[in-house]
């Protein structure tokens, strides 16, 4: 122990909403921890209180229903690739999912807390926003449900305010069986943060980018056609980023691997 | 100490054998310094600079001080010790000045982490930041600042080294072969061209941990994950003019090393913290960030070589300068320079050689040794420029390498002469060439490539490396007897992973004849009760230990048949032994237990012969000398090792995204006393290489912060990266003075992995690359003729990996 806080769990939704209505700005959401843990070890933050979001009751649920595939803040990227109505409904939730970290972080890594995170290279918000997937936030005083092409506001930054929490991300049924692929530029072959990711997915003739580590937030592109020819829906992706240059590569480098990714996944999504 | 017995007719020494350390390390058993806690023991802090240069104006301590738990605070201001080896540059602490970006400032020991980690942060530290000195080639300008004003104050060693006071020059090592300008004229083509690579973290999986006791009487005992029990107790004397016998270091199993252990490191800023809090043994284990930038790094290197070449195609001249970044200090990185001076060319004959090697102070965490050595760095260099020569003259690469190779009879740059028992680098590249099946495609690799549409490129690289040491760089080893004729190896040659103990095992083993069984090499270190070894660094671990270890073992014959003799009333030329007797050979029934012997014999009739059987093994470098300090002739090298890389990789040209899909190693290490570690360090460090070719590297900002000082973005191989296939190979031509004909290869499976990746990438893409790493972006930059990215300073006016390229034909 290097770093010390009070630490809450509370065992029902409406327990936790109101723990954090209390607490508001002195404390931090724990899920899996893999990015809070960290940061409390480097002095990034400092909270007086951690509240644990996985304990309540129904937190670790995920199933699918006629709404589509819903998943409590407590379930973790592994749960999801495990799920039979995961890899054989929403492919491409499992194709991000894959793509995430090591095998050893997904095991504690939350998708919640993947896309709470608001990273711009979160892996798992490419495919909630393809999926057309809503954020179910819940607070003291009420609920509210924001789709995910909405959900991010900035760096690191999301529509939550303190008080809410994200309580359930639904993937509605009638994404199911689309087809996707994400591809994911690494400097190792071992688990990395991307320098750009790009999922594509196609159903029924419609076809959807979500890209990772390419703008403040990661970004989806649904103005590409079906007829488009691959230059202009890479022209269309492209004018939908700003990528920057940072340690990982430069603005220019990124740019040109977005185009060949989605020319790429053009050919090879069928 | 070599015998020309075949590996057919040997026990041990050749064959299969476990590490004897395999079962604790796999079953955690093995205790670390990381472990390991002390009745009383302090935690320690430390506050470190936020800048790269800046004045301290003021700390102000006082908070710390009082804070609960808090038993020590100390500041660079109340210590006047300078720490080092070669150049003894180094404050403890941070005095008047910051040099680099996370050097510590002040440290706090208390009797919890989390309470030493309260005081530092009450720390206040007021800086006055100053214009940092970044790129080293911008430290070489006549008003750039000075990083050491007092640079002509310190002490050095005066025979080896040449610092420039009134510079950021640390050292100048110079060599002077033959006529550059001579050869220049005599040649048929001139490429000149600057390559270069960034500083990179040895990255150990146990970070530096000391626990360092100063009790009563100036009585210190340290214990700490170290290289060098000797040479850390030798440094620590001196630093505080503390008698040799006060001072005892234990080193228990290291969890890994690199050369980033080698020296002294931590254990001064441990002892302060223990002496000031009245004793208390303190420890103080580096977080794997201060890894990055408290502890040291291994240098960046700008190097430019230009290349006379006859029509032939055999090199005339070459015109060598190095420009190596030390950070901040130079202690280690002045000899990183020297030895990589007297090898600069490589493998390959320079009839007339002109080498400046600089060391070049900058205000960035500081460079030491790190497998290879400088080697590692250089090579990139040479080989890559090998392969743009012979591009530039339309020669193949290997035939233009074995063209100009090292042969007997050939002279190296420090005026050695090769002879047909220094190694066989001819074999190693041929061989390396033969594994990957270099100059065409296979039927299998040519379908690959129309499948995958990436196109696959083969190169290969050649390497050479002696140990970097002092000319009369000693060891010993003694053998203790047990009651049951059992025998105990003691060494303070330290095996911090790289599986020497094993091999030492071997030879005692293969030397007294006895069951391997019966041999056990002590693991931890203990100055107070090993003999002396210089340092566990420089691949000559083996060679001067195993010698010793055969000495120390005929020494024990000796011993125990003086006491068989008498005891069997037998001359000792007639006995002979066995694993558990000596025996009269003409009498093979009289004979008298080891077991027997082993604590001194017991006659029938009770009296007492003999006594403990010990044996003693003591080795010193032969026939090695100091350098001219004004043209680098001497004999630098007790042994050079050899070997080549033969690399296939497959590209894919419209990203720069590539694979490796084979490496072939070859190494001639004279005799393979284990050939499994022999493997195991070919692969590792094959692997260390290739991290370093693909994507580790310092990157900073331009004030001198490093921006990535951990995995996040400073990553590592992982499993998922291995090369599809590795072959290793070994060639073995003995070693006339090395233990069975063995020599040391620790290091040089790092050498050259970089620039064989190189030159595969540009045999199956025409990309040039000059710097190191080659990230992918780097390979598409090369591939689409844009600006190589230069972000190791960003944005330094300097600090471009820019090369030029010049190759005119002079006819």
């Amino acid at each position: 122990m290097v770093y010390e806080f009070r630490y809450l769990a509370p065992r029902t939704a409406t327990e936790l909403a109101t723990v954090l209505d209390d607490i508001k700005a002195d404390g931090r959401i724990l899920a899996g921890g893999t990015d809070l843990i960290p940061n409390i070890r480097n002095g990034v933050f400092k909270p007086r209180i951690v509240v644990d979001v996985k304990k309540f009751q129904g937190a670790d649920r995920m199933a699918f229903g006629s709404e589509g595939l819903s998943m409590g803040p407590a379930v973790t990227i592994n749960d999801v690739l495990r799920s039979k109505d995961a890899r054989e409904r929403y492919p491409s939730l499992c194709a991000c999912a894959h793509e995430l970290a090591s095998h050893q972080v997904r095991n504690r890594a939350t998708v919640a807390g993947n896309v709470v995170n608001a990273s711009p290279c979160s892996d798992m918000a490419p495919a909630l926003l393809c999926l057309g997937a809503r954020a179910v936030i819940r607070s003291a005083t009420g609920e509210r449900v924001v789709p995910f092409a909405n959900f991010f506001a900035g760096v690191k930054k999301t529509v939550l305010v303190p008080g809410e929490f994200l309580a359930t991300i639904i993937i509605p049924a009638e994404s199911a069986g689309a087809a996707g692929r994400y591809l994911k530029l690494k400097r190792i072959a071992g688990h990395d943060l991307g320098i750009v990711g790009v999922l594509m997915t196609r159903k029924d003739g419609e076809l959807r980018f979500g890209v990772s580590s390419a703008a403040p937030t990661p970004v989806l592109v649904d103005t590409v056609g079906a007829k488009d020819d691959p230059d202009e829906a890479a022209r269309k992706v492209l004018a939908s980023v700003s990528p920057i240059s940072d340690v990982r590569g430069t603005k220019e480098y990124r740019e040109h691997m977005i185009g060949v990714y989605v020319r790429r996944l053009l050919s090879e999504v069928e | 100490m070599f015998d020309d017995i075949k590996t057919a007719d040997m026990t041990y020494v050749g064959k299969k054998a476990g590490r004897p350390d395999m079962v604790e390390k796999l079953t955690g058993e093995a205790v670390f310094v990381s472990d390991m806690e002390l009745p009383g023991m302090l935690h320690a802090q430390l506050k470190k600079s936020p800048h790269a240069r800046a004045r301290i104006k003021r700390i102000d301590a006082s908070k710390a001080a009082a804070m609960p738990g808090v038993r020590a605070v100390v500041t660079g201001e109340e210590l006047d010790y300078h720490i080092g080896l070669y150049i003894v540059d180094k404050f403890i602490l941070a005095k008047g000045e910051v040099r680099h970006y996370g050097e510590a400032v002040a440290a706090v020991a208390a009797e919890t982490l989390e309470q030493a980690r309260a005081a530092v942060e009450a720390i206040e530290v007021e800086y006055e930041p100053l214009p940092p000195v970044l790129h080293h080639m911008d430290a070489l300008k006549p008003d750039a600042p000075l990083v050491h004003p007092e640079l002509g104050t310190y002490s050095y060693i005066e025979a080896v080294f040449t610092p420039k006071p009134g510079t950021n020059i640390a050292n100048h090592t110079k060599l002077r072969k033959g006529d550059v300008d001579k050869g220049f004229e005599a040649s048929e083509y001139i490429v000149e061209r600057e390559y270069s690579c960034p500083s990179v973290q040895h990255v150990p999986m146990e970070t530096h941990v000391a626990i360092v006791q100063w009790a009563r009487g100036d009585r210190v005992s340290i214990w700490t994950s170290a290289q060098s029990p000797f040479t850390v107790r030798n440094l620590f004397c001196h630093a505080f003019g503390l008698p040799h016998i006060n001072v005892r270091v234990q080193i228990p199993y290291v969890g890994g090393g690199f050369g980033g252990k080698a020296g002294i490191g931590i254990e001064p800023l441990c002892a302060v913290l223990s002496r000031k809090a009245g004793g208390k043994p303190v420890k103080f284990q580096a977080s794997r960030e201060e890894e990055f930038s408290l502890l040291p790094c291994r240098s960046a290197l700008t190097y430019r070589i230009k290349t006379g070449v006859s029509a032939d195609g055999r090199i005339q001249a070459q015109h060598m300068t190095m420009y190596w970044d030390s950070g901040a200090y130079a202690d280690y990185a002045v000899n990183v320079t020297r030895a990589s001076g007297f090898s600069a060319s490589g493998p390959y004959e320079i009839p007339n050689a002109w080498v400046d090697a600089y060391t070049i102070y900058t205000n960035k965490p500081y460079g030491t040794a790190y497998r290879g050595f400088g080697h590692v760095e250089f090579h990139w260099a040479v080989e890559r420029h090998m392969e743009l020569i012979a591009q530039a003259i339309g020669m193949d690469p290997l035939e233009f390498r074995l063209r100009n190779a090292l042969r007997p009879g050939s002279k190296t740059m420090t005026g050695e002469t090769i002879l047909p028992s220094t190694g066989n680098v001819v074999k190693c590249i041929e061989e390396a060439a033969r594994m990957i099946g270099y100059g065409s495609l296979s039927a299998d690799e040519l379908r690959r490539q129309e499948k995958t549409g990436w196109k696959i490129g083969k190169g290969v690289a050649a390497l050479q490396k002696a140990p970097a040491m002092p000319s009369f760089t000693a060891t010993a080893v003694v053998l203790k007897m047990n009651e049951d004729g059992s025998v105990l190896v003691n060494l303070a040659l330290t095996d911090y992973g790289q599986g020497t103990y094993a091999s030492i095992r071997q030879i005692v083993a293969e030397r007294l004849g006895f069951p391997i069984e019966k041999v056990k090499v002590a693991f931890e270190n203990d100055t107070d009760r090993d003999p002396y070894d210089w340092q566990t660094v420089a691949s000559k671990g083996l060679l001067l230990s195993g010698n010793a270890a055969i000495l120390a073992a005929e020494d024990m014959l000796r011993n125990a048949y003086a006491v068989a003799a008498e005891a069997l009333r037998a001359n000792p030329r007639d006995l002979g032994h066995d694993g558990d007797r000596v025996f009269v050979k003409h009498h093979p029934a009289s004979s008298v237990a080891f077991s027997a012997m082993a604590v001194g014999l017991a006659m029938p009739n009770g009296n007492g012969i003999g006594g403990p059987i010990i044996g003693v093994g003591r080795y010193i470098a032969q026939g090695l000398s100091n350098l001219d300090k004004n043209t680098g002739e001497g004999s630098p090298a007790i042994d050079w090792t050899y070997g080549a890389h033969g690399m296939i990789v497959e590209v894919n040209e419209a990203t720069g995204e590539y694979r490796v899909l084979k490496v072939a190693s070859v190494y001639d290490v004279g005799r393979a006393i284990n050939p499994d570690i022999v493997r195991g360090q070919a692969i590792g460090g094959m692997i260390q290489g290739l991290g370093t070719a693909v994507c580790e590297g310092y990157i900073y900002d331009q004030q001198g912060r490093l921006l990535n000082p951990s995995f996040t973005d400073n990553k590592i191989p992982t499993a998922k990266d291995l090369p599809m296939e590795i072959e290793c190979a070994v060639v073995e031509t003995p070693q006339i003075d090395g233990p069975y004909g063995a020599r040391g290869v620790g290091e040089h499976s790092m050498i050259s992995v970089a620039p064989a990746l190189g030159n595969a990438i540009q045999k199956a893409t025409g990309a040039e690359i000059m710097h190191m790493p080659m990230r992918f972006e780097d390979v598409w930059r090369a591939l689409t003729k844009k600006e190589p990215i230069d972000n190791w300073i960003t944005k330094s006016p300097i600090g471009s990996c820019r090369s030029a390229p010049e190759a005119r034909n002079r006819g």
